[in-house]
């Protein structure tokens, strides 16, 4: 404590060296922030800011064609691309996290491979699948034929059953090292005393992943949770590139993004400046409201667990 | 840990909301203007923007021609990424660093602009738009005013392209009617060639495909017509006809249609695995290049019995406007080389150097494939429907049938289904007769 004040420096000098970071700041995020929001506050005729309409855009946006039925899709695919990737990428990349932890020969490689797709634009590598899972020239298709699976070969992104879950599998595909890297930290991190306890007291391998491991990653877990959350909502070149600016087919693969992407630069509507501020305001909203909730319950459970 | 958390949920955040605003503009530096010779007094720079980032070096040929003619004005010009144009073009416009003369969109994506007061009205300023052809006006009009916003750039046309190698193997002949037409596909389908190349999981190419195939059933531009007049709506029989007739086809489309790409189409037909491609004159230059030995041909799809016309159309649209800044400080130069964007001397530049049709009258094409498709036009031209009348709003037509043909394709709704889903959506802003 009596160490921090000496570090400390003069209020009117701190402040000083504050400037340059909240002139930033200011400039880059605020002050867009600001502007969206205003811009959801006034109609407008193409690019020329109108009246003050209050919140008359949002109102559209709940209660008017297409947006009534659009939004509650888009974000009901937003919800499914979180909960797909909370399973399909954070729990693999727990257990792959947790089996390298295990075996430290070629760690180091392991880790590295699952994370380089990572460092691929995810336009590319949304393209690249749309090339692999093609129906006509596809080699997934064609593989599976060939060992005699003709019964599971799918026009994997012509079907709307079948199409938003390969944009869950992709995004695991690209974003697995992510986990997979921020637990391998967390498990490195762990007093190995605790599992030696675990042992001498008899607990089985399993038992002491359950009831040791995991319990210790909570915190872990719930910041990876949060994160994902909103890389789920904001997701858009993967379902862009897989599903075009419409969510092919059929709308089975509309996001968010999408919705405001189409409304804001898609449409000839008079007032799309207005409506697609208010999309972005919405989505903002949601992404900070259940992130604040999802953290506060998650410090709960951590409290009950440690 | 929890404040952590929150803080790089907020920072995460933000960047939803930055998406909102618009980013701030490229910076476009003025370069000095040197005078070309015969030019007394200064030179004026005008800034010319286009997306057309693959047509730089051809427009730098043309602007040539131009700027020798008049070498007291240089121009500029800029081409910006197509994906992010009309973002910094807004901007550009709005601001005070914007373009002096830009290429806009046609139709509904050039409502923004005008609404926003952002271009001139070109009809007293440049006076040969008179000349032009109503179809390619249309798309440069406001809205509202009904005023002309641009002078047309480019047209497209809708049609039939075809493999002349796989037609002469199977010893078929372009179709003269809809039996023709149903039979070679059928010889086709036994010869174990994909009849019709079609890739409907890209929403936008299957309004394309189905006005290829059955414009002339609903009956082309007298529905549009009828439309306009309140006569009538998208669930007219006629037009739920044509929607059965596009799923009548689909045995002679690829397996599993809706997960195909429009690109896997464009290559199961230049590698030669498919005899037809139904699509726009704009894919030409790519057929070509992606494989030189492949010959080309084109026809019209002959109506069916029972249609609406009793011959078959083209169906074509205005691409592209050359609009003139509200705030440019050249006026009366941007407004000489507005005009000479509107001669035929550009028009023949524009079919000859950047190989697309120009809707300037009296341009030819050296190309016998272009001429064709382009008399094909002018017999019998039909507009594009969805994209020339009904992309005024939120949702645009095209998506609309986009969506709506992925579900015919899939089974899951009948032509008056899919017909259905067309009308409901726009009458979200448009009300036949307005």
């Amino acid at each position: 404590m009596s160490r921090r004040r000496t570090a400390a420096l003069p209020t009117p000098v701190a402040l000083l060296f504050l400037l340059p970071a909240a002139a930033l700041f200011a400039v880059f995020v605020l002050y867009p922030m600001a502007t969206a929001l205003t811009y959801s506050l006034f109609s407008w005729r193409g690019t020329a800011q109108e009246e003050f309409v209050g919140a008359a855009n949002f109102v559209a946006l709940f209660t008017t064609e297409p947006y009534r039925s659009q939004l509650p899709r888009a974000f009901g695919h937003n919800a499914l691309l979180f909960a797909g990737a909370m399973v399909a990428q954070n729990t693999v990349g727990l257990l792959l996290a947790y089996v390298l932890h295990q075996r430290a020969r070629f760690r180091r490689l392991f880790q590295v491979l699952f994370t380089m797709p990572y460092l691929v634009s995810p336009l590319v590598v949304g393209y690249l699948w749309s090339l692999l899972l093609s129906p006509l020239f596809g080699p997934v298709n064609a593989l599976l034929r060939a060992v005699g699976l003709d019964a599971v070969a799918q026009p994997w992104l012509g079907d709307p059953d079948t199409a938003l879950w390969v944009v869950v599998l992709v995004t695991a595909w690209q974003w697995v090292g992510f986990p997979l890297l921020v637990y391998g930290a967390a498990l490195g991190a762990l007093d190995p005393s605790t599992q030696e306890a675990a042992m001498l007291d008899g607990a089985s391998s399993a038992q002491r992943f359950w009831h040791v491991t995991l319990p210790l990653l909570t915190p872990v877990i719930g910041t990876v949770s949060v994160l994902t959350f909103i890389f789920s909502m904001e997701a858009f070149p993967i379902p862009y590139a897989l599903g075009g600016s419409s969510g092919s087919p059929a709308g089975a693969t509309d996001v968010m993004s999408l919705l405001f992407y189409r409304t804001a630069f898609h449409s000839g509507a008079s007032n799309a400046i207005g409506v697609s501020s208010a999309v972005a305001i919405v989505l903002f909203l949601v992404i900070v409201g259940v992130s604040v909730a999802f953290t506060r319950w998650f410090r709960g459970v951590e409290r009950r667990l440690t | 840990m929890s404040r952590r958390i929150t803080r790089a949920t907020a920072s995460a955040a933000l960047v939803a909301l930055t998406l909102g605003a618009c980013a701030p503009s490229a910076d476009s530096p003025e370069p000095g203007a040197a005078p070309g010779q015969g030019c007394d007094g200064d030179a004026v720079a005008l800034d010319v923007w286009s997306w057309r980032t693959e047509d730089v070096k051809t427009y730098d040929r043309i602007f040539d021609v131009f700027e020798e003619a008049n070498p007291c004005i240089t121009v500029n010009f800029q081409a910006h990424l197509n994906t992010e144009y009309d973002q910094i073009l807004r901007t550009g416009l709005t601001g005070s660093d914007g373009p002096d003369i830009a290429q806009v969109r046609s139709y509904g994506l050039l409502q923004p602009l005008v609404e926003g007061g952002n271009l001139e009205p070109l009809d007293d300023v440049v006076p040969a738009l008179g000349e032009f052809d109503d179809a390619a006006l249309d798309g440069a009009r406001g809205r509202e005013d009904g005023a002309v916003y641009g002078v047309p750039l480019a047209t497209q046309t809708i049609q039939v392209w075809y493999n002349t190698a796989i037609f002469e193997e199977n010893g078929l002949e372009e179709p003269e009617t809809w039996d023709d037409f149903v039979a070679l596909n059928d010889t086709l389908l036994e010869a174990d060639v994909t009849p019709l190349a079609v890739g409907a999981r890209d929403g936008w190419f299957v309004p394309t495909v189905h006005d290829a195939l059955t414009a002339a059933q609903y009956g082309g531009a007298d529905f549009q017509q009828a439309l306009r007049d309140g006569e009538t709506d998208f669930t007219d029989p006629a037009y739920v006809d044509s929607i059965q007739t596009l799923k009548d086809l689909q045995q002679y489309m690829p397996d599993d249609v809706t997960g195909v790409a429009y690109t896997d189409a464009q290559v199961l037909f230049t590698s030669g695995q498919a005899a037809m491609f139904a699509g726009g004159s704009y894919e030409q230059a790519f057929f070509q290049e992606a494989n030189p030995d492949l010959e080309l041909g084109v026809f019209q799809v002959p109506p069916p019995p029972g249609s609406a016309l009793d011959h078959p159309v083209t169906p074509g649209y205005a691409d592209g406007n050359w609009g003139l800044s509200a705030t440019t400080q050249h006026r009366a130069e941007s407004e000489t080389l507005l005009t000479w964007l509107a001669t035929p001397e550009f028009g023949q530049l524009v079919a000859d150097e950047l190989k697309q049709f120009s809707p300037i009258p009296g341009v030819e094409y050296a190309d016998p494939l272009q001429q064709e498709m382009w008399d094909l036009y002018q017999e019998n031209p039909a507009p594009y429907l969805l994209l020339v009348d009904y992309r005024y709003g939120d949702p645009v037509g095209t998506d609309l049938m986009g969506e709506a043909g992925q579900k015919l394709f899939l089974g899951d709704t009948d032509a008056a289904g899919a017909a259905d889903i067309v009308q409901d959506g726009l009458s979200a802003w448009w009300t036949p007769g307005e």
